[in-house]
């Protein structure tokens, strides 16, 4: 079956508007908004407030493929990305207009543009789904996920997590990360109530909403965890809680050990979780049991997938039927869905005598600053378009800061930072700025960047 | 807004944002850079600038510019 129709299925689910109060049965936005047939690809900024939840059930539903896009992006980002994917609808309420879109009522409820060039070209049936592999550097690198993807994913997830027709789970992770997706698309398959919302966890009605609502769950990044623990989340008790997740970084020991007496004061079971967007979520997880004992571990592979270590690299191969079909780059790269037997995590893996795996270091140029991942190449690109094409080395320190090297000594850091915060909101306090005399290149002329962290003051 | 430098300097620090933006009518949310990290940040700077430990109800409670300041009172904090 396909995703939409799992969905539709679910005779328990109910979309509850937080900030109205009102309940809206799954059948209500069965093609609750009037759009073209067609097989194009459609641009959607959403929140996870109940309009984008509408909106994107319609989309599942439709032939097209859907692109899920931060609201926040950056407004140039979203141009550039608008002219090399030719969206034939885009939904964005932050905007009042589209240059070569027309306003396009699409409900009462709903207002679209519509490209006014009827944009044609070929995509592939197989791509549902297109996801960003950064999510703020505005790159048009999108990883190709198919509807058999997204409903694999869902349904092993289903296989480990608790979740029931009675559960009630607020909204509170971004859907246009894999994460938030993988967290809407099990429930909205298997649980009951959906909390849309746009309410943070530092803002007193998203409590006053978990109370009145009884929320039975509640997922994040290991960031999150240390704000809840800093409001006394842990300290509270809220009887409906039966779980938590965590993905995206390893957990602090303070907190694990917080966890484990919250889990035995308060009955509630803890899962770390391992995924990637290429994978349409999730790979691995650690039993609840194993949370003391494993602590660094992500786990075990999900059901139907399993992990090879490369005995060269010791890279992490991932396995499984949820592998994603490529990427694209450009519009052309629509019209293929190459789907391969192998997922290159690009983490450094081990795994322990009892088969559980940890991730030891990583092979790609990623950093992840609380929880956002970000590839430093594009980092280093956009500040070289934005200063005047000069050369830009950035480096994460232990994902908790960027090291940017430069070399121009005219050049004040706050330039850096203010280009970083307006085109990433990059805090400047998790950039750090070092003029260098030069960088140290290989020997066949590449950027060292292990000698180069070693700059850092 | 009636604030001192002192204070001013902090908002602008955490926020990342110039001291003439600093206004009564912030608050949490209501512009990109008061975020989640920011007002964690936020108030770690307000914790080491006025030695004081500021409980988790009260985390939630400063979520504007006049709630930090009735807040900070709390604290015995002159503002």
């Amino acid at each position: 079956m396909r995703l939409y129709d799992l969905i539709l299925s679910n005779k328990n689910l109910v979309y509850v508007d937080a900030l109205t109060d009102t309940s809206y049965g799954v059948n209500e936005f069965h093609q609750s908004i009037t759009i073209d047939d067609r097989k194009a690809i459609v641009f959607l900024y959403t929140d996870n407030m109940i309009g984008s939840v509408e909106v994107f059930l319609n989309f599942l539903q439709s032939r097209f493929t859907v692109t899920l896009l931060s609201p926040q992006l950056d407004i140039q980002f979203k141009l550039e990305l608008e002219e090399a994917y030719q969206p034939y609808y885009i939904y964005d309420p932050s905007r009042a207009a589209v240059d070569g879109f027309e306003v396009y009522e699409a409900s009462s409820r709903i207002q679209l543009f519509k490209n006014l060039s009827e944009p044609d070209y070929p995509v592939h049936e197989e791509i549902k789904l297109l996801l960003s592999t950064s999510g703020t550097t505005g790159s048009p690198k999108f990883v190709k996920l198919s509807d058999e993807n997204l409903v694999q994913n869902a349904c092993s997830i289903l296989d480990f997590l608790p979740i029931q027709p009675t559960d009630v789970t607020p909204l509170n992770v971004p859907v246009i990360f894999v994460y938030g997706l993988s967290i809407f698309t099990s429930n909205c398959i298997a649980g009951g109530k959906m909390i849309c919302t746009n309410r943070d966890i530092l803002q007193k009605e998203f409590w006053t909403d978990f109370d009145k609502y009884e929320c039975t769950s509640i997922g994040g990044v290991p960031y999150v965890y240390e704000m809840l623990n800093r409001i006394g989340f842990f300290k509270k008790e809220y009887p409906s809680l039966r779980y938590m997740t965590q993905t995206g970084g390893i957990l602090n020991h303070t907190l694990v050990q917080v966890l484990a007496e919250h889990g035995l004061r308060q009955q509630t079971q803890f899962f770390v979780m391992y995924g990637q967007t290429e994978a349409a979520g999730r790979m691995a997880y650690l039993p609840p049991k194993d949370l003391f004992t494993k602590n660094t571990s992500i786990g075990i592979p999900i059901k139907n997938g399993s992990f090879e270590i490369d005995p060269d690299s010791n890279e992490l191969i991932y396995l499984g039927p949820n592998i994603f079909g490529g990427y694209a780059k450009k519009l052309e790269d629509l019209a293929t869905f190459q789907r391969s037997e192998r997922l290159q995590t690009g983490d450094v893996g081990r795994k322990d005598e009892d088969g559980y795996y940890y991730i030891i270091g990583r092979i790609k140029r990623i950093v992840k600053l609380f929880g956002t991942r970000m590839n430093l190449d594009e980092v280093e690109l956009i500040l070289k378009n934005a200063l005047g094409g000069e050369t830009f080395v950035c480096m994460g320190i232990e994902d908790k800061s960027i090291l940017v090297l430069h070399l121009n000594e005219e050049l004040a850091p706050e330039r850096v930072k203010q280009v970083l915060k307006e085109k990433l909101n990059l805090h400047p306090s998790m950039v750090k700025v070092k003029f260098v005399a030069s960088v140290p290149l290989t020997p066949n002329g590449k950027i060292d960047y292990r000698t180069a962290i070693q700059l850092m003051d | 807004m009636n604030m001192s430098p002192k204070l001013q300097e902090v908002f602008a620090t955490a926020l990342a944002i110039p001291s003439d933006q600093i206004t009564a009518d912030l608050a949490y949310q209501s512009i990109p850079e008061w975020d989640s990290m920011s007002h964690m940040i936020l108030i770690a700077e307000l914790e080491s600038s006025y030695a004081i430990a500021i409980e988790t109800e009260d985390l939630l409670e400063m979520n504007s510019v006049p709630n930090v300041i009735s807040g900070l009172l709390k604290y015995g904090v002159e503002v």
